[in-house]
C-alpha cells in the first residue's frame, strides 16, 4: 500500500518538497524506487532501521540540475582552496582557523602546492585561492605564488601588513598578471577592525592596500562583519571606493562561526556548496572549515582527483536531499 | 477582452496542486518574448475559469474536457480550441478491480458495484457511465457508489480516484472507475503487485484544451500556439516544464475526441453551467 500513500501525499507537493513515507519491506522500498522512477520523482534518501524496515524521504519532482542554479565559477571544483600555512602574525578573535603567531605553521610546502596545482588544472579547476595563516609569513611566497599564476588564475589571501623589507621584495617579485591580492579591512574606521585583529592594524592593512595598488597588483578588499557591531556599510563601501577598489572587488561577509570564533553563522559543512580545501593535513569540504573533521574528504592530499572526483559525487547526492538548505558562505 | 496594447496573453488555470505555480511560471519564462508574452492566473474553481473567460478577464483558459465542453455550450459554440498535450489526445479511463475477479469487460460490470470518481471529472464519472451505457450497460440499474472529494478541480487532483481504489481494496465496492494517468503512475497494478487488475478499459478521448473565445484574434493567439507548439522534450529547461505538467509535446486540438462526452452531458442531464 506504500504507493497508495505515495499517490496521494507526493501528487499534492510543491515541487522540491519532501515527505516521508514508511516502508516495510524490502520490496515495498523497491516500489517506491519504482514508482519514483516511473512517475519522475525522487527517493531523496533511505533509512532502514532493521534489514526490511524503515522509512523513506521522497521528494515532489526531479532534483534540478545545480548547473542551472549555481554560477560555473562556484560549481564544486571550480576553485581549489590551499592553506599555504598556519601561522599568522596576528590573532584574530574570530579566525575560522584559529591561526596566530603560537600556531604550528603546518606548511603545505611548495613541491606539494606545485603537483596539486599540476593535477587541479588537469582536472579542471578554473581558479586558486592561497590562504593562510598570514602566507607572507613564508620566505617563498613568491615562488609559491608564481607557479601557481603560471597555470590558474589566483587569488593570494593577506592581510596586507607586511609589505615592507623582505615582504615588499617578495610582492614586487609576484606577478602581476593573473594574481588577485584579497586583503581583509572589516570596517571603515580603526577601532571595530582593530578591536578583533589587534591594534594598528587597520592602519597597516589601509598602507598595505596603497602600496599593493601603487605597485600595479590587481586588489580585492574583503570585510568580514560581526553581528554585535555597526557594519556601517555605506561608509565602508566610501573607504574602499576612495581607494579605487571596484564594487564587485567588495566582498563583505559574516563570521563564521569556526575555529577560534565565539559567534557567527553556524552551519554544517555539508549544507555548503563545496569549495574544495586542501592543508597539509588533508582535503577539506571547504575553506572556513578545514579544522572540522566532519568536513575532512581525505587525509591523503596527493593524487588530488579522487578528492575533488569524492566531492563532485557527494555534492550531487546532497543536492538532491537538501537543494533548498545548501549555501553559499562566499570567502572570496 | 484582456488585451491591452502591449499587455501580455493572460492565461487562467486551475490551482488543483501547489505545482501549478512552478509550472505556470515556467510557461511563462519560456513566453518571454515580445511576440508571444503572457501570464497566468489562478482559479480554484473550473467552474469560476469558464466564467472568466467568458468575461474576457483572461484571454485563454486551461481547461479540462468537461470545461472545454461547458465553455462550447455557454457560449453556443463560440470559442477555439487551440492546443492540447499529447496525452489528452488519446486519454481513456480504465476500469480496476482486485487481483483475481477474473473479471473482464463492460458485462462484467454491469452486475458489480461501481467506485466513481468526482461527480465533475469527466474521465472518473461522467465519461465511464457513458461507455459502459454506449457498450449496453443498464447503467440506471448499478450500484454506484460515488467519492465526490475533489468537487471544482474536475478530477485533476486524482484523490477521487484513489479513494475510489481503496473502497475496491477494502472491499466497499468492486469495480473503480480511473483515468488513464492514475492507472499508469501505479504501474497499470505492477506497483500493487497481487492487489488489482484492469477490467476493462474505454476507447480513447480528449482531455485537457487551452481555449480562447473566437473573438480573439488570430494575431494574438497563433505566435502564442506556435511558440507552445515548439517547446522540445529534448531542451533540459522545457522538459522540466513538460514532466511537471504530464506530456511530452503540445498537439495540435483533437476535437473529435470530444464526441463522446458531449452525448454524456445530453444523456446525464449535465448542468452546462456550474
Amino acid at each position: 500500500m506504500v504507493v497508495m500513500a505515495l499517490m496521494r501525499t507526493v501528487e499534492q507537493l510543491a515541487e522540491g518538497d519532501t515527505a516521508e513515507f514508511a516502508v516495510a519491506s524490502a520490496s515495498d522500498l523497491e516500489l517506491v524506487r519504482r514508482w519514483c522512477e516511473k512517475t519522475g520523482n525522487t527517493l531523496v534518501s533511505t533509512l532502514m532501521v532493521e534489514q526490511d524496515s524503515g522509512h523513506v524521504t521522497v521528494g515532489r519532482g526531479r532534483p534540478r540540475n545545480p548547473a542551472s542554479m549555481i554560477p560555473a565559477d562556484r560549481m564544486p571544483g571550480a576553485r581549489l582552496w590551499l592553506y599555504t600555512n598556519f601561522h599568522c602574525n596576528l590573532a584574530c578573535d574570530y579566525c575560522c582557523v584559529a591561526s596566530s603567531p603560537k600556531t604550528d605553521p603546518r606548511l603545505l610546502g611548495i613541491d606539494a602546492i606545485q603537483t596539486l596545482v599540476a593535477e587541479a588544472a588537469a582536472w579542471g579547476v578554473r581558479e586558486l585561492y592561497l590562504t593562510g595563516g598570514e602566507p607572507f609569513l613564508l620566505p617563498n611566497i613568491d615562488m609559491i605564488v608564481r607557479a601557481c599564476a603560471d597555470r590558474l588564475p589566483t587569488t593570494l589571501l593577506t592581510n596586507g601588513m607586511l609589505f615592507r623589507g623582505q615582504g615588499l621584495r617578495k610582492l614586487r617579485a609576484m606577478p602581476r598578471e593573473g594574481l588577485t591580492l584579497q586583503i581583509s579591512v572589516d570596517s571603515p574606521t580603526a577601532d571595530v577592525h582593530d578591536s578583533h585583529r589587534g591594534a594598528g592594524s587597520w592602519k597597516r592593512a589601509l598602507d598595505g592596500i596603497r602600496v599593493a595598488l601603487a605597485e600595479g597588483f590587481i586588489v580585492r578588499v574583503a570585510a568580514t562583519i560581526s553581528a554585535h557591531d555597526d557594519p556601517a556599510l555605506d561608509e565602508l563601501h566610501a573607504l574602499f571606493d576612495g581607494l579605487g577598489i571596484p564594487r564587485a572587488d567588495q566582498v563583505i561577509r559574516p563570521i563564521a562561526h569556526q575555529g577560534v570564533a565565539e559567534e557567527g553563522v553556524a552551519f554544517s559543512s555539508k549544507s555548503l556548496i563545496p569549495e574544495v580545501t586542501v592543508t597539509a593535513e588533508g582535503v577539506y569540504w571547504h575553506p572556513v572549515a578545514a579544522l572540522d573533521e566532519d568536513a575532512l574528504v581525505s587525509r591523503q592530499i596527493l593524487p588530488l582527483a579522487p578528492s575533488l572526483d569524492r566531492v563532485s559525487e557527494l555534492f550531487i547526492q546532497q543536492w538532491s536531499s537538501v537543494t533548498a538548505a545548501t549555501s553559499m558562505f562566499a570567502c572570496a | 477582452m484582456s488585451q491591452l496594447i502591449g499587455a501580455p496573453l493572460l492565461v487562467g488555470a486551475v490551482a488543483y496542486t501547489p505545482n501549478v505555480v512552478p509550472i505556470w511560471e515556467g510557461i511563462r519564462d519560456y513566453f518571454d518574448e515580445p511576440a508571444s508574452a503572457m501570464d497566468f492566473v489562478l482559479f480554484s474553481n473550473y467552474g469560476r475559469l469558464v466564467d472568466a473567460l467568458q468575461a474576457g478577464m483572461i484571454d485563454i483558459a486551461w481547461n479540462t474536457n468537461l470545461a472545454y465542453a461547458r465553455a462550447v455550450l455557454q457560449t453556443d459554440g463560440h470559442v477555439r480550441a487551440l492546443a492540447m498535450r499529447d496525452t489528452d489526445a488519446a486519454f481513456s479511463t480504465v476500469f480496476v478491480a482486485a487481483a483475481g475477479s477474473g473479471w473482464s469487460g463492460p458485462g462484467d460490470i454491469a452486475t458489480r458495484r461501481l467506485a466513481l470518481g468526482s461527480a465533475d471529472s469527466a474521465h472518473a464519472a461522467i465519461l465511464p457511465l457513458h461507455y459502459l451505457r454506449t457498450a449496453g450497460v443498464d447503467v440506471d440499474q448499478m450500484q454506484l457508489r460515488r467519492f465526490d472529494s475533489d468537487i471544482g478541480k474536475h478530477g485533476d487532483t486524482g484523490r477521487s480516484e484513489l479513494d475510489a481504489i481503496d473502497a475496491v481494496l477494502a472491499g466497499d465496492a468492486d469495480v473503480a472507475a480511473v483515468g488513464i494517468t492514475v492507472w499508469e503512475n501505479l504501474g497499470r497494478g505492477d506497483l500493487m503487485p497481487g492487489m488489482l487488475e484492469q477490467v476493462w478499459q474505454t476507447e480513447t478521448y480528449s482531455h485537457c484544451m487551452f481555449t480562447a473565445l473566437d473573438t480573439l484574434p488570430e494575431s494574438v493567439y497563433a505566435p502564442w500556439v506556435a511558440k507552445l507548439l515548439a517547446m522540445d522534450w529534448e531542451v533540459p529547461a522545457h522538459r522540466r516544464i513538460l514532466e511537471l505538467e504530464g506530456l511530452t509535446e503540445w498537439v495540435e486540438p483533437h476535437l473529435e475526441g470530444y464526441t463522446g462526452l458531449f452525448e454524456a452531458i445530453e444523456e446525464q442531464g449535465v448542468d452546462a453551467r456550474w
